[in-house]
This record gives C-alpha cells, structure tokens and sequence, in this order.
C-alpha cells in the first residue's frame, strides 16, 4: 500500500500517471494510456489488434470496451482520494451505443459523488467525437482509504 | 433442436475467431441448450506480483460481456451476431490471481429483438459466486450478420449437415 502512495504522489508531481496504470497488469495487456491536460485526464485505448472482438466490422471486444471503462473510473477515483488506496468495484453498469471500431478510443469518467465510504462514477467512452458516445457506464467503488473499519 | 456437441463446437469456433479470446486464453467448458460455462486460466500476464494477491481491474469483465455473448449462441438455432446492449455486474467478493475464474451463463430469454442473459461468476466453488451478472443483447436484422463470418462459425459445409 505503501508503494502506491508513493506511486500516486509521485504521479501528482509529475503529471505523468502512466506508471500507476501500468501497475495493473490488465491495463497493460489492453494497452491503455493515461494523458493529462490541466486537470482533466483523459484515458486513452490505443487501437490493437489484440483487442478485437468481431474480425470481421473488425470491431473491439466488448468486454475490452468495457474493461477500459472500468480502469477509467477506478484510476480517476484513485487519483482523487485525498488519501489514496485501491477502489474496489462495487457494481458496474454499461450501455453500448455504438460498435467500436478498430481506432483509437478515448473514456473520461466523472465522479459525482465521493463519500466517506463509496464513489460514484459515471463513464464515458467515445473515438471521433466526444458526442458521439459509443457507450456510457456507472460504477460505484467502495473506498478503502487505509482507515480500518 | 441441435445437441449439445453442436452447440460447443459452435461456442469453440465463435471464441477462436476473436483475437481478444485468444490473448486472454478464454476457453470454453461446457456448451448446452441456452447455456455456456467459459474459463479465464491463471496466467503469468495478469499477476501483479507487487501490489497483492487479487485479481484486478477489468479482466472479469471482459469474460463476464463474453460468456453472455457466448450463451445467445447456444440458444438460437441458427447463428446470429448480437451486439450487447446493456450490461451490469454486481461484484460480491475479490477473485484472487492464483485460481482460474469461471463464468456459467445462461441466456433465459429469447424474444424478436433482444436476448436476456444472467451469468454467476465463480472460482472454487459455483456457491460461492464472485460477481453476477446480467445482460442484453440485440438481435441483428436479417442479412446483417456477414455471411462469410457466419459459415466460419457454423463450420462452413459441415453446419448444414448437422
């Protein structure tokens, strides 16, 4: 735990969260990016081969899409927490709006709401346009801020 | 109504046509009418040696959204590629690195447009779930599935015998 204080702090420092994402070892296989501008992040899926679910649109797997979404909300609400530790997920909830197509693919989440206890977090995932959604997720997070209950 | 061994070689060949399966090593336990079991196996990829011993961050998912699409296929007579709608997890306890994790899904409805599924996410015991799961799928409209993809699936001259 220890360690990602340290990780985090730095991060915050440097502005560079990559090496807190690529502590996640499925975040690394998927191959997500992290970039940051002022204080907004945005959290970026590099289009991959490996990621493609349908060959023949081809499109990216579902799951993938929904995976990176996931990592979005957990490392915006990890990067939030006055004091930081590992969310756990409590429930996550996705709509699938568009097929996303072999290109890059960009998620911003937003907290709406961060308790003592739970963080609420709405997703979203788009390629050419931010308005033009190809899906949108919730995720509520039980917070383990290193307090002990 | 087709078998059981028609529907996992169906399940088989759909999950070795997608890249994403293959690198994650998803393979396919059981098929049956309505119903599939997939596995994620432990591998050295997705252990974080140093932060702890639970599996993080996504991977669930991901064979969660896939053992749901697999089901549709093993309650439709005739391949057809859904697209997922909407799909919600309820994570009941952290699965760890060091057992494979399986999904039983179920697809427990079957109307003109959309399928339903549910799916129970496990490791060493299926009463002790790690996650549930349901999920929606949309039927495409006919002609839209590739015809090429779907004889790939189907496994070409030998589907129509089957």
């Amino acid at each position: 735990m220890q360690q990602l204080l340290d990780l985090v702090k730095r991060a915050h420092a440097s502005g560079d969260y990559q090496p807190l994402v690529d502590l996640i070892p499925y975040a690394r296989i998927l191959g997500v990016q992290c970039d940051c501008y002022g204080e907004e992040i945005i959290f970026r899926l590099p289009a991959n081969p490996d990621n493609i679910g349908n060959p023949t649109i081809p499109a990216i797997h579902g799951g993938v899409i929904a995976s990176f979404m996931e990592l979005t909300a957990l490392f915006q609400l990890t990067l939030q927490l006055p004091q930081p530790g590992l969310a756990k997920i409590i429930d996550f909830s996705l709509d699938y709006m568009r097929a996303g197509l072999d290109r890059d693919t960009f998620a911003i989440c937003e907290i709406s709401r961060q308790g003592r206890r739970v963080g609420n977090c709405s997703v979203l995932a788009w390629q050419e346009r931010k308005s033009k959604p190809i899906a949108q997720a919730r995720a509520h997070f039980l917070l383990d801020t290193g307090v002990s209950t | 109504m087709k078998d059981d061994a028609y529907y996992h070689a169906r399940c088989s060949r759909f999950l070795e046509a997608q890249p994403h399966m293959r690198t994650l090593g998803i393979g396919l336990i059981r098929a049956e009418r309505g119903k599939a079991t997939l596995v994620l196996p432990v591998q050295p990829q997705l252990i974080s040696a140093d932060l702890d011993t639970y599996l993080h961050g996504g991977v669930l998912t991901t064979l969660v959204d896939a053992a749901s699409s697999v089901s549709t296929l093993c309650a439709l007579d005739a391949f057809e590629l859904c697209p997922t709608l909407d799909l919600r997890i309820d994570h009941m306890r952290s699965p760890v690195q060091s057992q494979p994790l399986y999904v039983a899904a179920e697809c427990y409805r079957v109307t003109r447009s959309v399928l339903f599924t549910r799916a129970s996410v496990y490791q060493e015991s299926p009463d002790r779930p790690v996650a549930y799961a349901i999920a929606t799928f949309m039927r495409p409209e006919a002609g839209v599935t590739d015809s090429a993809f779907r004889a790939m699936i189907e496994g070409g001259t030998d589907a129509a015998t089957a």
